[in-house]
């Protein structure tokens, strides 16, 4: 089959280059672009651990083919900090330890980010109900809980 | 688990979606993906063309037409789900999206794509159903709308054709003193659920129940309506004594979690559930 | 302040949280070829042809290798086993005339381009199979005309202990119950699956694989082993790796297949197992069942316990897969003194994808049986179950304690230390038990159903045989700790350094923590068993030690002092009561770098110390959770309310991480209890390989949890250091069971089954009635 010319903007950059259709966005930010913060664990869109923003919005890259995100924006975790300053929710994770292995951590990251810039300062039923999307193996969600609360009043929010 | 090979074609008008979804026997429609790429990475499809309705012209509406809402096939989910208006027009279809996946994936599944999909346990198709709403197709033949009874075949199966495509779902507006409620049984939030229901009630003046739309997921090769249950709480029953009723002609699968029997057993208790909680909202 | 014991940050987070995490499947090497693997679709049958023309006949195939191509009489993996019967049933690198399982390994294809034509082409390959009739439940594999999974029984291996006289005991209690309680099958599942990536050196004429396992030293030994190389020409790394749990534990056939592939195709080779082959070919643990008989009196107190246990082992014996059966049993009394006990464990073959030991492995089921047991007898006698835990339980004087039941694996078992009633009584207190019970009462008169339980284990951890430590300290100030034990999300970097900043007082900054690479650890065993901190934590202990003693002799030199009046504070080597005469570990350092004349009695140039650490036997770590739950008695769902863990594992380095371990282990444990079933149909078909059916905790099933410390130090290493990683598995399915028992106990429902999910809830509640 043929190669589909795709442009997408990614972490700001726009990317050109020939896909084949069944070549899914993870796939593309991973082996085409290095971009390897977007993790791939179940490739079937329950996990979470792929989750990017498309357009502002959190979506599995997993579900995505990357000719479906021509001309999007895309973000990813590697795009939310510039240089080696880290984000408030990434602070947050790190000053709670919200993550162990870290295989999840950017997918959880992607959906705080996008939970937070809705709803700077969401009660603890609303962290749970945004984070229900992405599964973590390692912490037990406990400390996830805490890394954003911790985020919302790093970030300001929650007055 | 990588999807095989397949063309795509990303047409922006619904007259070249059709002839494209034509040009090809083995064409599938792409909406937003998210349960047909699930089954494309299992390499359970193998279509040779994907037509992305994504670029279509005309297809990404909320129109509230008074007596109902005409939602494009290719809106988000997400979008739905924000939309004021249609938590003020259509309660049930809010309610019910809140319980489709997760927010990544509601924010790419499309209220057509959805639809069209025809999953016994999705919460769309049968929103569609309960409210007798009905879908526009576009086809060689031109347009034709389906009625939601007409519309659900069987496990993933509609009465669309196969060179057919879904172009918008028309749910009826909910008038005053409606309630409405939707119950599940999932093993964790997000999943599909083991059974649910979905129930509209609008009362008269009076209290009584002049309108019934109640809808069961998972318990079946399609979404069921509940006529039986509809037609008691009409004339009078009590929830439990209408909710009763719920299993009558059903004859769900048993899978890996759970059995024929429990789920008829949970129809039961979902239905006498929404019911109850239509009832105390439709005030 | 020392860092030790200090609840600090971790070394690890910012560079994966920038996303500069390397895991297996982000190393990309020049020239990678790839790979998958064609597995078998059934669950039993004969192999009787395999037709990979049409396969190779593509251009982008590089190799295609069946068991055929493989070195003649290549031995399967071993299964440790001090007895040695169990040889036969052990796993072949490839399967050959047979396979036993859906997943076994058939073949292996190695294609140019990615996985997405890999899988393509895979499809080509035509095996040609002789389906035979195949058996997936223990029950069905010791039905007398059952299908035979090897050779003329399907019973492989039978343990038997015993203490006191069980029989007698059992006859004269004045009251017994007898039940049987059933743990299900279910698995680690790490977010990041296994992979590997493999490169031959023509010039050095060996491998480097990168593996994402626990134990990377065990897997260069399996190479060395396997592929006829020189130790020096293999080379094994495991780079971040995504979670394990135990499923990395072991080296796997799949590893020995790529590394014996490298050599052949002379380049690169990447294969990383997606999410439905993990399912099918990385190990599962704990499927078991306990028969038992208990005797008691009117008191609550438990006599005599004859409990016959029988593990579906699955296929085909891994390295460990001995120690569920074993440990099943030789744990299930935990903190209780029963003195008779009769305990029998049968291993049992099936067509399902094998067992090997994960988080918990053997106590999880112990503890289930045992906690259940102890509710019963409670309801029983009509004593409080806490109460009657008390009555049975070990005092605190008791150690060190002889438990006189034989270990396969680790020797005697010895109860280190403890305080078990003390454990459980602040665990009650930190559950408000007695409130609770008011809360319940009222709950009951609206209609509604809440209920609570006790988890109580003892677990084995810290298990040997050794562990390596290396502590270097660089002129420029920079100390490098080397260990075996390599990480796997735990936080070794991390705890390391708390422990080589403490001994040395240098700064946590100056520290870095090497592991995951045989070229650059010299010996290592790995992490699993909740070793790392009490084993691997004291050989860097030790090293670092060493460098303080080497440091205060050449510093005596530099400092024209004698050894004895020097000291060791904050990095500096200084003269007792003269702090301002000082030397640097830096300038310790420098002072044994190459280039000059080494000081008199100093032999090396370097300041550099290894420590292997042989502990003299295990740690026993213990813990109390207390669960609180709601039940829907229309539906049979249970929603977790409050989870209680009262923990020791001794000495704690860093109290936020052991937090998180336990906390990761209550969720593992929460999926159980109430979610994971990893499900076979009778004919050994899975039924639910995916994320989708198989159901991992999500955020939305947690409780509000609560993890409390206690320490008694272990006596047996020199921080007093137990292991951490694994008692929040085995405490919370017992304690919710019995929550959910608790509950329902108005109504006689009989749980005796994880995972409770709605149905199983449902059906004991319809039973009951």
């Amino acid at each position: 089959m043929s190669d589909h010319d795709v442009t997408i903007s990614v972490n700001g950059l726009e990317r050109s280059d020939s896909v084949p259709a069944r070549l899914t966005l993870a796939d593309f930010l991973r082996e085409r672009l290095d971009l390897t913060a977007t993790h791939l664990a179940c490739e079937h869109g329950v996990c979470g651990a792929c989750t990017v923003l498309v357009d502002g919005e959190t979506a599995r890259a997993c579900l995505l083919l990357t000719v479906q995100a021509d001309g999007s924006e895309i973000t990813t975790l590697e795009g939310l900090t510039a240089g080696d300053e880290l984000g408030p929710i990434e602070q947050a994770f790190w000053a709670k330890h919200g993550m162990q292995c870290g295989f999840c951590t950017p997918g959880f990251v992607m959906t705080i980010s996008e939970l937070l810039d809705d709803n700077p300062s969401p009660t603890r039923e609303e962290i749970i109900e945004g984070l229900g999307g992405n599964l973590c193996r390692c912490t037990g969600y406990v400390k996830i809980v805490e890394a954003v609360e911790e985020a919302v009043s790093l970030r300001g929010g929650g007055a | 688990m990588k999807p095989p090979d397949f063309d795509y074609l990303a047409p922006t008008s619904i007259d070249d979606a059709v002839k494209a979804l034509g040009s090809d026997s083995e064409a599938k429609v792409l909406a937003g993906g998210q349960s047909l790429i699930p089954l494309l990475a299992f390499r359970l499809a193998s279509p040779s063309l994907l037509v992305d309705l994504a670029r279509v012209e005309g297809l990404d509406h909320i129109t509230d037409e008074g007596d109902r809402l005409v939602i494009g096939a290719m809106t988000r989910q997400r979008r739905a789900e924000r939309d004021p208006m249609v938590a003020n027009r259509c309660p049930l279809l809010v309610e019910s999206l809140r319980h489709v996946g997760h927010p990544q994936i509601r924010s790419r599944g499309t209220i057509g794509g959805s639809v069209a999909h025809a999953d016994p346990a999705g919460e769309l198709p049968a929103v569609v159903l309960a409210l007798g709403g009905r879908v526009q197709v576009t086809g060689p033949a031109g347009d034709r709308t389906i009625e939601a009874e007409e519309l659900f075949q069987g496990f993933l199966s509609t009465t669309i054709a196969d060179d057919e495509i879904l172009t918008a779902v028309e749910l009826p507006a909910s008038g005053p003193r409606t309630g409405w409620s939707v119950v599940e049984i999932a093993r964790r939030p997000g999943d599909y659920a083991l059974c649910g229901a979905l129930c509209q009630l609008e009362i008269g003046d009076d209290g009584a129940v002049v309108d019934a739309h109640l809808a069961l997921i998972g318990v079946g090769d399609r979404p069921m309506r509940a006529h039986g249950v509809e037609a008691a709480i009409l004339g009078g029953a009590s929830p439990t004594e209408a909710a009763a009723l719920a299993p009558d002609g059903l004859s769900p699968g048993s899978d890996v979690h759970a059995s024929s029997e429990y789920r008829l057993h949970l129809a039961t208790v979902t239905s006498r559930r929404a019911l109850t909680q239509a009832l105390e909202r439709a005030v | 302040m020392s860092l030790f014991g200090a609840s600090i940050r971790r070394k690890e987070d910012p560079r994966l949280l920038r996303g500069d995490g390397r895991y297996l499947s982000d190393i990309k090497l020049h020239g990678l070829v790839h790979a998958v693997f064609v597995r078998s679709p059934h669950a039993h049958a004969l192999i009787r042809g395999i037709d990979s023309s049409a396969a190779a006949a593509d251009p982008r195939v590089v190799s295609i290798i069946t068991a055929e191509d493989l070195p003649a009489g290549l031995p399967p993996l071993p299964c440790i086993d001090a007895e040695e019967t169990t040889k036969p049933f052990n796993q072949p690198i490839l399967a050959s005339a047979k396979v036993r399982f859906v997943g076994e390994p058939v073949a292996l294809l190695v294609v140019e381009g990615d996985r997405y034509i890999a899988e393509d082409i895979a499809g080509l390959i035509e095996v040609v199979y002789e389906p035979l009739p195949a058996v997936s439940t223990a029950s069905a594999a010791l039905a007398p005309d059952a299908p035979l999974v090897h050779f003329e029984s399907n019973v492989v291996d039978v343990l038997e202990y015993s203490l006191g006289d069980a029989d007698s005991a059992l006859a004269a209690a004045p009251r017994t119950l007898s039940e049987r309680f059933v743990t299900q099958r279910y698995a680690g599942t790490p977010l990041e699956t296994r992979g590997v990536i493999v490169e031959w050196d023509e010039l050095r004429q060996g491998l480097t694989m990168w593996s994402s396992t626990q134990v990377p030293h065990s897997l260069k030994a399996t190479l060395v082993g396997y592929l006829g190389l020189p130790e020096n020409a293999v080379r094994v790394i495991a780079p971040d790796v995504g979670g394990a749990f135990g499923v990395k534990l072991q080296p796997y056939p799949e590893e020995v297949v790529l590394g014996l592939a490298s050599r052949q195709i002379g380049r690169p080779i990447k294969w990383v197992e997606d999410r439905y082959e993990h399912f099918l070919a990385s190990t599962h643990g704990r499927e078991q069942y306990h028969d038992v008989d208990v005797g008691y009196d009117d008191d609550g107190r438990i006599l005599a316990i004859r409990d016959h246990a029988v593990t579906n082992t699955g296929a085909y014996l891994q390295r460990l897969t001995l120690v569920e059966p074993f440990v099943g049993v030789s744990m299930l009394s935990g903190p209780y003194v029963i003195e008779h006990q009769q305990l029998l464990s049968t291993v049992v073959m099936t067509n399902t994808t094998p067992l090997n030991p994960f988080r918990g492995v053997g106590h999880v089921q112990a503890a289930f049986t045992m906690e259940r047991i102890i509710d019963l007898v409670a309801a029983a006698v009509g004593i409080d179950p806490g109460e009657v835990r008390k009555r049975n339980m070990f005092s605190k004087d008791v150690f060190p304690l002889h438990r006189g039941i034989g270990n396969v694996l680790a020797g005697e078992i010895i109860y280190d230390s403890g305080d078990y009633p003390e454990c459980l009584n602040r665990a009650l207190a930190a559950a408000e038990w007695d409130e609770f019970r008011g809360e319940q009462q009222r709950a009951r008169d609206e209609g509604r159903y809440l209920g609570i339980g006790i988890g109580f284990f003892v677990e084995e951890t810290g298990l040997g045989p050794y562990e390596s430590g290396r502590v270097r300290v660089e002129p420029s100030g920079q100390v490098i700790v080397f260990t075996g034990a390599c990480s796997s999300g735990q936080g070794h970097d991390t705890v390391l350094a708390q422990i080589t900043a403490d001994e040395l007082g240098v700064e946590f900054d100056d520290i870095v923590v090497v592991h995951g690479d045989t070229d650059l650890v010299a010996s290592g065993v790995g992490t699993y068993a909740s070793r790392s901190a009490p084993i691997g934590g004291t050989a860097v202990r030790h090293a670092a030690g060493s460098i303080k003693e080497q440091a205060i002799k050449i510093a005596a030199e530099m400092l024209e002092a004698s050894p004895q009046d020097l000291e060791l504070v904050g990095g500096e080597v200084r003269v007792k009561g003269s702090p301002t005469s000082s030397v640097s570990l830096a300038q310790v350092a420098g002072r044994v770098a190459p280039g000059q004349p080494l000081p008199e009695g100093v032999d090396n140039y370097t300041l550099d110390a290894t420590d292997i650490y042989h502990p003299p036997t295990n740690t026993f770590s213990y813990g109390c959770h207390v669960a609180t739950v709601e039940v829907d008695i229309e539906t049979g769902v249970v929603t977790l309310l409050r989870h209680v863990v009262v923990n020791d594992s001794g000495t704690l380095i860093n109290p936020l991480l052991v937090d998180g371990q336990v906390q990761g282990g209550v969720a593992l444990g929460i999926g159980g209890a109430l979610l994971e079933e990893i499900a076979y149909s009778d004919d050994g078909q899975p039924l639910n390989a995916n994320f989708m059916d198989y159901l991992v905790p999500a955020i939305g099933n947690m409780p509000e949890m609560v993890v409390e410390h206690m320490v008694v130090p272990t006596p047996l290493n020199a921080d007093g250091m137990k292991g951490a990683g694994e008692g929040g598995a085995v405490g919370a399915p017992a304690a919710i069971a019995n929550a959910v028992a608790d509950a329902l106990l108005p109504l006689g429902a009989k749980i005796t089954e994880t995972p409770l999910g709605p149905e199983t809830v449902y059906r004991a509640l319809q039973n009951a009635s």
